[in-house]
């Protein structure tokens, strides 16, 4: 075995390693919004935050905004951006509207939080995946140099989410291939579609960690270790666990 | 509502309310009480609790079975994170096929458009 798992007890499937590595690597790059300093240290916020005592006390809060304080923080990032991965982290199912509102009224742009929410998201999907195999967390990139794209699509607009996103229609050039051409995407793949770096790179984690998307309804054969029905049953239970309808 | 639409392929009918926990049975899904008890295992604080629940997966699917599962634990632990911090509502279709055991297991309190 090779790559970021070369040493791990159980064998990794190459084609899922290949996904870590490369979305380690891109974390480390300059992404659209943030420079790869910026994307390493919302990756290590995110690693940070369960042991945040303010988002432990308001995680046990029957109204976790009532908690005041500050974050136990790795002090690289500005507080807002740290509010934002520590809630993201550590207390999803209770995010609300206007939070975000807030959130984006204290000065982040709605492509900062789009590409911050990412980054997280990422860092979630590999950790996790870590715990759950009992094997040390992956360690972080270095940052690579450069400046971020700044590429906000033309067309992105209000659509059902609290964050604008492409509809497929609209989908420009630099857009072209972040949805299936085949079929309607599900919300999830517009979610993000404000940066469409960001929508590539999380469904390549898709892709390997779960089932490429042209598989998914695919039931006349089996695609992994486990069957469609055990995956699902395992998605559904996450997601009741954390308290996510989606 | 893809475990259903699966169940609906082999014409089987899987007991959904295992997706909100319930230990004593396996949903009709082979390994499903020991499944749901890893996926809480892998995002709940009990360590012990965990390798208990890993060894155990472990022996009923072998090490490729582990693997997989901790990955769509970890992916899907993800995908809510995104589908939470977006606001993104049900698709439609989804809202429509879901609708019944929704309301059986009164899902709708986690929806996103209800949160202030």
């Amino acid at each position: 075995m090779t790559g970021p798992y070369a040493s791990a007890p159980y064998a990794i499937r190459d084609d899922l390693a290949a996904a870590h590595a490369r979305a380690w690597s891109r974390i480390a790059r300059p992404g659209t919004w943030w420079d790869g300093t910026a994307r390493v240290a919302i990756a290590a916020e995110a690693r940070n935050a369960p042991s945040c005592t303010l988002c432990r006390r308001r995680k046990e809060a029957l109204t976790p905004l009532s908690i005041e304080g500050t974050h136990d923080s790795l002090d690289r990032l500005p507080e807002i951006v740290v509010e934002v991965v520590h809630r993201v982290r550590t207390d999803p199912g209770r995010l609300g509207e206007r939070w975000y509102r807030d959130v984006i009224a204290s000065g982040l742009t709605e492509e900062q939080y789009v590409e911050i929410v990412s980054v997280a998201a990422h860092t979630v999907a590999i950790d996790t995946m870590a715990r759950g195999l009992g094997i040390d967390v992956l360690p972080l990139p270095d940052p690579k140099p450069g400046s971020p794209t700044h590429y906000r699509p033309e067309a992105a607009k209000p659509g059902g989410a609290w964050v604008p996103w492409v509809e497929p229609a609209d989908a420009g050039e630099v857009e072209a291939g972040i949805y299936p051409s085949d079929r309607l995407p599900a919300n999830i793949m517009k979610a993000m579609s404000l940066v469409p770096a960001e929508v590539r790179s999380f469904f390549d984690l898709v892709t390997h960690q779960y089932l490429p998307g042209e598989v998914m309804r695919d039931f006349s054969r089996e695609y992994r270790a486990i069957s469609h029905a055990q995956i699902e049953l395992l998605a559904a239970r996450v997601s009741a666990l954390n308290r996510c309808l989606y | 509502m893809l475990l259903r639409a699966s169940g609906r392929t082999y014409d089987k009918t899987y007991d959904l309310a295992a997706v909100t926990g319930t230990p004593e049975s396996d949903g009709g899904v082979p390994h499903g009480r020991l499944l749901v008890a890893f996926a809480e295992a892998v995002l709940g604080d009990d360590d012990a609790a965990l390798a208990r629940t890993r060894d155990a997966l472990t022996m009923a699917l072998g090490p490729p079975g582990l693997v997989d599962a901790a990955g769509v634990v970890g992916l899907f632990n993800a995908i809510d994170r995104v589908a939470d911090a977006t606001g993104i509502p049900l698709e439609p279709e989804k809202e429509a096929a879901s609708a019944d055991f929704r309301a059986a297991l009164d899902l709708d309190r986690f929806a996103v458009v209800d949160r202030s």
